[in-house]
């Protein structure tokens, strides 16, 4: 039984955090006020990473400590030639961890209100009743809001997540090009993780008490249909030009940033053709619409794949934004948060010196437009299966990627706390 | 979980505590080892880097691998990039960028699980804009040749049992998925296009293959396995797909023999028009001079 509370314990300061392979944990019984002291001492030893369970107190009272297997000699020769008694009580913390993980992923791949299993790609039908499904299973916190049309009609639906009141926000979008499945499902699994957290998890509480949050999951509905019925790799919009035979607008090259600049395309049949104009393409238009009325989002963040980068502006220029210090801490913490989970490695910097410069593209828009948290995500994998990564790494994608999404999210709530109310937008 | 109790002050007036000095020793025991040597930066040689792109290293350590894998020849012991572990960058005076590295490989045929790290150094000449960079890689044997041919002649013998002609539609299908049988089929096709990708390389193009489109595949009289696909290859600057129809002829031990033909970029105008390819050339790469200067070793 005790067990089971420590590992309940562990588990809940563990996500997000890093594996436990060869720690042990220590059974330690001080016999006299000498020997507290010692494991007063080794505690306070910051290199050796110790997490005392239970810490020393009373002769006589057992301390639990979890050993890091990097340290596990230094502590065991440090306690015999000091005489004091340990046994161990937990040989390998990892086998645990993996067997209860192994649970707790079972349990949380077993349909949960319906059929729908955040483990699998699904159709835009699909994602559009599972959307709908979370407003009517959170109707306090979920709320479905139209920013526009696609080219062809399609509704452009904004799931909301607001604890009430004219509170700052955050925007999050993925699918803007229609290829990269793994943001729209990692955007599907995100809306049920946070209404879900919502009350039970202290982060997310806090991140909602003080923001909003608006997540667009398709960002390119058109384009994914057409990725599903007709041509897997199609990146675009489906919009037409009268008398152009090519089809479709990179809409991450129609951004009013530096628009028709570096690494856009002006012929309509490449992949990063920009557009006419910028915001020629209503998707895009929506969302520009959309932020400027809202008049206070606060960061600005967008799912792609794949290359596993999380990068800031600028895209359009090599040259570094005013708030580059600032904005690599975030990202390098946020990615390394990331890589804590499964050991999935990020890059991060600025898009043009980490991926290409490339110009018209939607941070680079925000930032410019004044919200400074402006973040590109580029997920699973390295190019062993690009585009096509299987669905069964669809929830570790979406696992890892929550860690680094809350790191940001929990320093663009710490900013707000310090912010002027009020503070709008030109 | 963690309490942090202060520690008490010292006690005793002169001389360490002998707990203390003991653990001291204890962490510098501890300590973690020097990690190993970073990601190599980019250096200048000679000339200013004006015109160096990003992640060079990782792109000239890809070009390499394309390359190694296509000359090593077999499909069951292909590596992809695990890490670059240093490297530098020149431009000379002919405008060419050399890239001279050291890399870390991991199996690509393995699935999670078995983790066989290989090691690899090489120097890398991109022409200027021009494909086929000159490569001159050597990669530590990760298996003795022996079993690599029983591997590989294992391979031949499971596409040897698969009914033909063979006629797939899209490998792997949209959600990633490839039937296990006829994974031997993905191999040998990232075999052929690792050449054509090495083929097409240069400084600012870099390629990874994404999906076969139509399959075919028949035996020949001598039983080599006669393979002919459409590839959908993703350019990352562009972002392009380019569908490359190759032709490979294979039996374990022999020579690779490719043929290819790939698509390119329509403009509106020729958009219009059907794209007709011209006649595919037949590539054998003993006579091709750039070829000549590049070399594959396994040490």
């Amino acid at each position: 039984m005790r067990l089971i509370l420590f590992l309940g314990a562990l588990l809940g300061h563990i996500y997000c955090r890093e594996t436990f392979v060869g720690d042990q944990v220590l059974e330690i019984i001080p016999r006299n006020e000498e020997q507290i002291k010692n494991l007063v001492e080794l505690e306070a030893e910051e290199h050796l990473q110790l997490d005392f369970w239970k810490s020393p107190n009373n002769p006589g009272q057992p301390v639990h400590v979890r050993v890091p297997f990097v340290s596990l000699q230094a502590v065991k020769v440090f306690l015999e030639s000091q005489g004091i008694a340990y046994s161990i009580m937990i040989e390998d913390v990892q086998v645990l961890l993996d067997k209860e993980n192994e649970e707790m992923l079972f349990n949380r791949r077993r349909e949960r209100n319906g059929n729908y299993n955040f483990g699998a790609y699904h159709s835009l039908e699909e994602i559009s009743q599972e959307m709908d499904h979370l407003v009517a299973e959170y109707p306090a916190l979920v709320s479905k809001v139209k920013i526009g049309y696609s080219f062809q009609n399609r509704p452009m639906n904004v799931l909301k997540f607001s604890t009430g009141g004219d509170k700052p926000a955050i925007w999050l979008d993925a699918g803007i090009h229609a290829r990269e499945w793994v943001t729209q499902a990692t955007a599907l699994w995100t809306a049920n993780k946070i209404a879900s957290d919502y009350g039970n998890d202290p982060s997310v509480t806090s991140i909602l008490d003080t923001m909003d949050i608006f997540l667009l999951p398709v960002t390119n509905p058109d384009g994914y249909v057409f990725s599903q019925t007709t041509n897997r790799m199609w990146r675009k919009t489906r919009s037409r030009v009268p008398g152009s035979y090519c089809v479709g607008v990179d809409p991450n090259r129609n951004w009013d940033a530096d628009f028709g600049g570096p690494g856009a395309s002006d012929n309509p049949c490449s992949d990063s053709y920009h557009g006419p104009s910028a915001n020629s393409e209503a998707e895009v238009k929506s969302i520009v619409d959309f932020i400027k009325t809202h008049g206070n989002i606060k960061a600005f963040i967008t799912l792609h794949s794949y290359s596993q980068l999380l990068m800031f502006p600028y895209g359009y220029t090599c040259s570094n934004s005013d708030d580059f210090d600032e904005l690599n801490k975030v990202a390098q913490k946020a990615a390394n948060s990331l890589t804590n989970l499964y050991g999935t490695n990020y890059k991060v910097g600025p898009i043009c010196s980490v991926i290409y410069q490339a110009s018209g593209g939607s941070i680079d828009w925000a930032y410019d437009y004044g919200i400074k948290y402006s973040f590109a995500f580029e997920l699973r994998d390295t190019g062993r299966y690009g585009f096509l990564l299987p669905a069964n790494q669809i929830l570790p994608t979406a696992e890892e990627t929550w860690c680094g999404l809350n790191t940001i999210m929990e320093h663009v709530r710490d900013s707000i706390s310090t912010d002027t109310p009020g503070s709008k937008h030109h | 979980m963690q309490h942090r109790r202060q520690p008490p002050s010292a006690s005793r007036p002169g001389g360490l505590h002998p707990a203390a000095s003991l653990l001291a020793l204890l962490l510098v025991l501890a300590l973690p080892r020097a990690t190993a040597a970073p990601a190599g930066h980019e250096d200048t040689g000679r000339l200013p880097d004006a015109g160096l792109p990003r992640g060079l290293l990782q792109h000239a350590a890809r070009a390499a691998l394309h390359f190694f894998n296509f000359r090593a020849g077999s499909p069951s012991a292909l590596r992809v990039l695990a890490a670059v572990q240093e490297g530098r960058a020149w431009i000379n005076q002919k405008k060419e960028c050399q890239v001279d590295l050291a890399f870390t490989t991991e199996s690509y045929n393995q699935e999670e699980g078995e983790e066989r790290l290989g090691k690899c150094s090489a120097r890398v000449l991109f022409r200027n804009q021009k494909p086929r960079p000159a490569v001159n890689v050597t990669c530590s044997r990760l298996i003795e040749k022996k079993q690599r041919q029983e591997e590989d002649y294992l391979l031949y013998k499971q596409m040897k049992q698969l009914k033909t002609p063979l006629d797939v539609i899209s490998m792997p299908d949209s959600h990633g998925h490839i039937d296990p049988s006829l994974r031997p089929i993905w191999d040998l096709a990232f075999l052929g296009s690792s050449y054509v990708m090495w083929e097409k390389t240069t400084q600012f193009l870099q390629y990874y293959m994404m999906q076969l489109s139509r399959v075919k595949l028949w035996k020949t009289d001598d039983d080599e396995i006669d393979f002919d696909y459409t590839v959908l290859l993703h350019e990352f600057s562009t972002q392009e797909i380019i569908p490359c129809h190759i032709h490979l002829v294979w039996y374990p031990g022999k020579t690779l023999k490719v043929k290819h033909h790939c698509q390119e970029l329509q403009t509106p105008e020729e958009a219009s028009g059907a794209e007709e390819g011209s006649a595919a050339a037949l590539t054998d790469l003993s006579r091709t001079s750039r070829e000549k200067r590049s070399v594959y070793t396994e040490s």
